[in-house]
């Protein structure tokens, strides 16, 4: 048989799988492999934006302190030594009282929503 | 997609699907280029229970990278390509294979001198007569279209040592592949 021929059918034969009884259930395993993945990278992300929510929280209470310091400074005509005084006060309050109940409730809220998020998923995937 | 109806098209518009997550879509794929993954591993040497951990390995491998899958050419060959790597990986891993320009473990003499029976072209017997360097060379060109270079790139040996595995690998399967004399076909058939 010529070269170029032998070679021709040589890669027709490479081309004709042999049968697998078993093929479909190759095609099974992986298809249950790559949705383990997909379900454990879906737990991340869920993971990643219960964190994420705690952290804007965290942010959205914190803010408040921030806004009381800008608060200050616009009103800088006053007395510096009320001010730093008041300032104090505010800084001692905010430590003490770290925000308002509306505030808390917002993140209290926001912390419910992140935990029946993160545990629908958990049973959901598990 | 439609979650009821199983995925249909073409290979290149089921690999879009499988790039935007369509896990289904890459399943079909997989149904259809298993078996020629699986049995492609299998002849370039690997054994039954290591040809398909790595076809699924590659196949794996392939979700993660199938954004790069362009249709420039066929997806069987492309997902092949991924596969061979891995196996080669493996290989090399496990530093089993030792190639020289010598023919070695593999060659049975008396299997190519065996008469053959009816026309029966059986690829995956004949492939036995090869060392396990002719059978790697031969499959990754004819199976995996690779070139002799891109071979030789990949298992870090000279180029001109793939061009005699393969050469040498041809001719015994030329041999072995070749249509029964009359005499063996007389004797076949009794």
């Amino acid at each position: 048989m010529a070269e170029p021929d032998f070679e021709a059918q040589l890669t027709r034969l490479y081309n004709e799988p042999p049968a697998f009884p078993d093929a479909e259930l190759f095609a099974a395993q992986i298809a249950a492999n790559l949705d383990r993945g997909w379900a454990l990278r879906r737990v991340l992300i869920g993971g990643a934006g219960t964190a994420a929510g705690v952290i804007a929280a965290v942010q959205l209470i914190t803010t408040r302190f921030s806004a009381e310091l800008q608060t200050l400074s616009r009103e800088g005509t006053r007395d510096l030594n009320a001010d730093i005084d008041q300032a104090m006060n505010k800084v001692s309050q905010m430590v003490a009282t770290p925000a308002s109940v509306e505030a808390l409730w917002l993140a209290a809220g926001l912390a419910l929503l992140a935990l029946g998020f993160a545990v629908t998923r958990a049973m959901e995937e598990f | 997609m439609s979650m009821d109806r199983p995925p249909t098209g073409h290979d290149v518009e089921l690999a879009a699907f499988a790039a935007a997550g369509d896990r289904r879509a890459y399943g079909e794929l997989v149904r259809r280029h298993g078996s020629a993954v699986r049995g492609l591993l299998r002849r370039m040497g690997a054994d039954s229970a290591t040809a398909d951990d790595m076809a699924q390995d590659a196949f794996l491998a392939g979700f993660e990278q199938v954004a790069d899958y362009r249709g420039e050419g066929a997806f069987g060959g492309w997902i092949k390509r991924i596969a061979a790597r891995c196996y080669l990986r493996k290989v090399k891993r496990e530093a089993r294979m030792i190639f020289t320009d010598e023919a070695q473990d593999g060659d049975d003499p008396t299997a190519l001198n065996e008469p053959r029976t009816a026309n029966r072209i059986d690829l995956d017997e004949a492939l036995k007569v090869l060392s396990k360097g002719e059978r790697l060379c031969v499959s990754l060109c004819y199976g995996g279209d690779w070139s002799h270079a891109e071979v030789a790139e990949a298992l870090n040996i000279p180029i001109g040592t793939v061009k005699s595995h393969v050469k040498r690998g041809l001719d015994k399967l030329r041999a072995k592949l070749a249509p029964p004399s009359e005499s063996a076909r007389r004797e076949a058939h009794g």
